[in-house]
Order: structure tokens, then C-alpha cells, then sequence
């Protein structure tokens, strides 16, 4: 450990110290209970160890506020796939439900499947999903969504271009 | 690391290739220039393998599921997260609910309490659900089969019956017929209503006037004296047996509504931004968590001013 990571560390955990406290009770009043709050609490400071920034901040509460409202809307993101995944094996034929293990790896994979998607504007994403999951040829998806075949084939590129680069950032992650 | 500019440009040109290529009308001169561009340089060929990387990921789920798991969630998240709504002036809708805690019939036959939702097995092999605070009676004899439904919302899925007993759901608004089938039975102080989800059902409103025929995809008030029209209903009628409610461009007062009633205390809407318009998935078994979701998406304020006294108001706008 060098001499910056041990002062480093120090920081960090002087932060931990004063300031998890009132973070944990901010999360509880936000998810409702203890135990995710607990789990966020350590995420927040986790994140703040992982970004090496803990030597440069001026004002801590604020901060850290705003890590822990990114990682509260993360894991609102995962509940609500996840209950719009359960909706839609719900609607599937019993005949075809996968077993829990299955279910388990999908949803896993429908996560990851989100994240690329993240930030993708509403008609770009509407355009890839009637595409790739829906299976729809760009003619079918004009129609349905009355624009020109030159706008799906455009969304789409630039749908597949995000997801790409997005792809290469979590694998670089 | 970050990408070199001629890897950047590839991957964009690959993108547009991909696109080109899934149209599914794409000509044989495409797909030729397509195999030209591909072989011009070794940045190409990379560009494109992470292009099929991309869609191997996307195919590691069946579109069957993906898609409107992915739907759904671009639903909720555009009009919960990303804070896109309508507001419309106020109209007068203050106090949303006041639960007092006098259970009806504490003595029923099958009941749930406020926020518990149960399943249970009768005696022919039919299937209750009670959805939260409601209760029942089971009056089964020679002649028929009997649920009084005195409070709540119920959902039945008959089984067939040896004797051919027909099946019956009996509210001081009227009876419910059922005719081989799965619906919804909810009764209100004042009306009842019925939702078919699979056949159909006949109701007879109390006054006895003549049997109302209710097909699949059918809704029905009534009440003791008459009965509205049969309308279509909608997508989100019985998700609470999945454990969610469904909105869809709902007046955020209605939305509370339901949610409060799987909570106890008082849920109240500041009239301003009672005819808001919501969409999403709401759980019902963790009603703080539909209300965070509504604090963070459509920048509401919710004010817990104890776990049972609850008000909901737009956030205060900083300048």
C-alpha cells in the first residue's frame, strides 16, 4: 500500500464514520427497509473507495446523497424488470415456463440486455426492440409505427452503435 | 482505455452495416458491398465481430419474454423515472381514503387483512384468491355452490363439477353466475363490479331484473337496482394476483387510491396533481416502494408524517 492509498483509505474511512449514520436512515425513509438500505449504504461507500476521489470532497453529504440516489434508481430499475419480466412469463403458456434456475439466468440477462439500453431515446429503443425481440422486418415496423423506412433503418444503426459502445464500456468497467 | 478514432468510425459503420443488413429486405448488392467493406481492413472485421457480439447478448433471451419485459420496463420508466407527465389544473379530490379499522366480518369463512393477499383451494377443487381486505363465506350444499362475498375483490377459477352444481357469487348487489370460468368479483358500498377473464359469466342484480351476459375481456358495474353497460376491460384487471397494480395513463388520485388500499392509515393526494397522469408497475406488497418510485420518477413529494399518515405533493420547484 502506498503512502496515497493508505491516506486514501483514511479518508474514506473518516467519511464512513461520520457520515453512514445519516445515510442509512436517508435510504431506509426512501426503500422502506433495513436491510437494502444497509446494502446501499455499503454500495455508496464502496463506490467512493472505487473512485479515489475521497481526498477531494468538499462537501460530503450532497456527494454522497448523490451516489446513493444513483444506486436507489439502479436498484428500482432491477425491481420493476423484474416484475415486468414476471409479468411476461406470466402471459407465456405454462407448457413453456422455464424452471426457476432458467428464470433466474434470464433475468440476470435481461439486466444486462437493459443496461445496454440505457439512454437510448424512447422511438430509437422502440424501433430495436420490435426488431430483435420482436422479429419485425423494418416494412412491418414502418407501418406500425408510421415513419419512413429510411427512420427505422436509421434508428436502428444508431440503436445498435449505443449499444455497442456500451457494451465495450461494461466490459471495460 | 478508450477506442482509437478509426475503431470509433468502424463501429459506427458497422452499426449502420447491421442495420442495413436486418431490414429484412436487404438486396444481394448490399451484402456484397457489405463483404467488400468487411475485408478492407482489420478494424472492419473487429468492429463487426462486436457488432454480432452485441446481438448475441440481445438473443440470449427469448423475444418472447424480452420484449415486453423491455416494453413494460420502458413504460413505467419513461412516465415513473424519467419524469414525464402531464399536469392538468386541479379538481377537488382531497381525501383519497380513511381506513378505519372495523372489519366488517371478522368471523368469515376465509378473510385477508389489509395488505395480504391469499390463495385458497374449496372443497370441488375450484380456486379462491382474496386480494387485500376482503372476506368470504363458502356455502356449499346439494343444489349449488355458494360464495357470499361480503367485503373486498375476489378472483375464482372454477373447476367442474361431478353433480353440476352451478356456481354462484352472491353480493348485496346482486349474484354472479358463473358459466366455467375465471373472473373477478368486487364489491364496493355502493356498486359491485365483475371482470371476466376467461368465458363468461351472467349477473343478476338484486332487484332481479334480467341476466346480463359478461364475456372474456368484459367488465360490468352494478348495482342493486341496475347495471352499467358491458365495457371492454384492460390489461391491468387481476394483476394484484401477480402482486402488482397496472397503470396506464391513470390519474394519479386513482393510483393512490388503489395502492392505499393495500395499506393501512391515510394516503392523501394534494388535489394540484390529483389528475396526473401515471403509468407503470406498482408493487402491491411494498406500497413504500411504489411511493418512492413516484417520489423519484415524477419528482413528488411524499411526506410521511408517521409510518400511517402519508400525503403526497408536488415537489417544491427551486430556481
Amino acid at each position: 500500500m502506498s503512502a496515497n492509498d493508505a491516506s486514501l483509505h483514511t479518508a474514506v474511512n473518516d467519511l464512513y464514520c461520520e457520515h453512514h449514520g445519516w445515510l442509512n436512515r436517508w435510504l431506509r425513509q426512501r426503500l422502506g427497509n433495513a436491510f437494502d438500505a444497509a446494502d446501499l449504504t455499503q454500495d455508496t461507500f464502496v463506490r467512493v473507495l472505487k473512485a479515489r476521489s475521497a481526498l477531494e470532497i468538499r462537501e460530503p453529504r450532497p456527494y454522497l446523497s448523490r451516489i446513493a440516489n444513483g444506486l436507489l434508481i439502479d436498484l428500482f430499475r432491477r425491481r420493476s424488470l423484474e416484475q415486468s419480466y414476471l409479468q411476461a412469463l406470466a402471459a407465456m403458456p405454462e407448457a413453456l415456463q422455464p424452471s426457476p434456475e432458467e428464470q433466474a439466468i434470464m433475468l440476470q440477462a435481461l439486466v444486462e440486455i437493459d443496461r445496454l439500453l440505457q439512454g437510448l431515446g424512447p422511438k430509437v429503443k422502440q424501433v430495436l426492440i420490435l426488431s430483435q425481440f420482436d422479429g419485425l422486418s423494418y416494412p412491418q415496423i414502418a407501418a406500425q409505427l408510421g415513419i419512413s423506412l429510411r427512420s427505422v433503418n436509421k434508428h436502428m444503426a444508431k440503436a445498435m452503435e449505443h449499444c455497442c459502445l456500451m457494451q465495450i464500456q461494461m466490459q471495460l468497467a | 482505455m478508450s477506442l482509437t478514432l478509426a475503431e470509433r468510425q468502424a463501429i459506427s459503420a458497422a452499426a449502420r452495416w447491421y442495420a442495413a443488413l436486418q431490414s429484412g429486405v436487404a438486396t444481394d448488392a448490399e451484402r456484397a458491398a457489405w463483404n467488400a467493406w468487411l475485408v478492407a481492413d482489420p478494424v472492419h472485421l473487429q468492429a463487426w465481430q462486436r457488432m454480432t457480439a452485441v446481438a448475441e447478448q440481445m438473443a440470449s433471451v427469448p423475444g418472447a419474454v424480452a420484449a415486453p419485459a423491455l416494453r413494460g420496463l420502458e413504460r413505467s420508466r419513461r412516465q415513473v423515472l424519467r419524469s414525464v407527465m402531464i399536469l392538468v389544473p386541479a379538481a377537488s379530490l382531497g381525501w383519497l381514503s380513511w381506513r378505519s379499522d372495523t372489519p366488517q366480518q371478522l368471523f368469515a369463512d376465509f378473510r385477508t387483512t389489509v395488505g395480504e393477499r391469499r390463495q385458497f383451494q374449496l372443497a370441488d377443487g375450484s380456486s379462491l384468491w382474496l386480494n387485500t381486505d376482503s372476506a368470504v363465506n363458502v356455502r356449499y350444499d346439494g343444489s349449488q355452490r355458494l360464495l357470499d362475498l361480503l367485503q373486498g375483490e375476489i378472483l375464482i377459477s372454477t373447476a367442474p363439477d361431478a353433480a353440476q352444481r352451478p356456481f354462484k357469487i352472491h353480493t348485496r348487489h346482486g349474484e354472479v353466475l358463473a358459466l366455467g370460468t375465471r373472473f373477478i368479483v368486487r364489491t364496493h358500498e355502493q356498486n359491485a363490479e365483475v371482470a371476466v377473464i376467461e368465458k363468461a359469466v351472467e349477473v343478476r342484480t338484486a332487484s332481479a331484473g334480467a341476466a346480463i351476459r359478461v364475456e372474456a375481456g368484459q367488465r360490468l358495474d352494478f348495482n342493486k337496482r341496475s347495471s352499467g353497460a358491458v365495457q371492454r376491460s384492460d390489461a391491468s384487471v387481476g394483476a394484484w394476483q401477480q402482486g402488482s397494480i397496472i397503470a396506464v395513463e391513470r390519474p394519479l388520485a386513482e393510483l393512490l387510491a388503489d395502492l392505499s388500499r393495500y395499506r393501512r392509515g391515510v394516503l392523501r393526494c394534494d388535489p394540484q396533481i390529483a389528475r396526473m397522469k401515471v403509468s407503470g408497475a406498482f408493487p402491491v406488497d411494498d406500497t413504500d416502494l411504489a411511493l418512492t418510485a413516484l417520489e423519484s420518477g415524477l419528482s413528488l413529494r411524499v411526506t410521511r408524517f408517521s409510518r400511517y399518515w402519508v400525503h403526497v405533493s408536488a415537489a417544491a420547484v427551486s430556481h
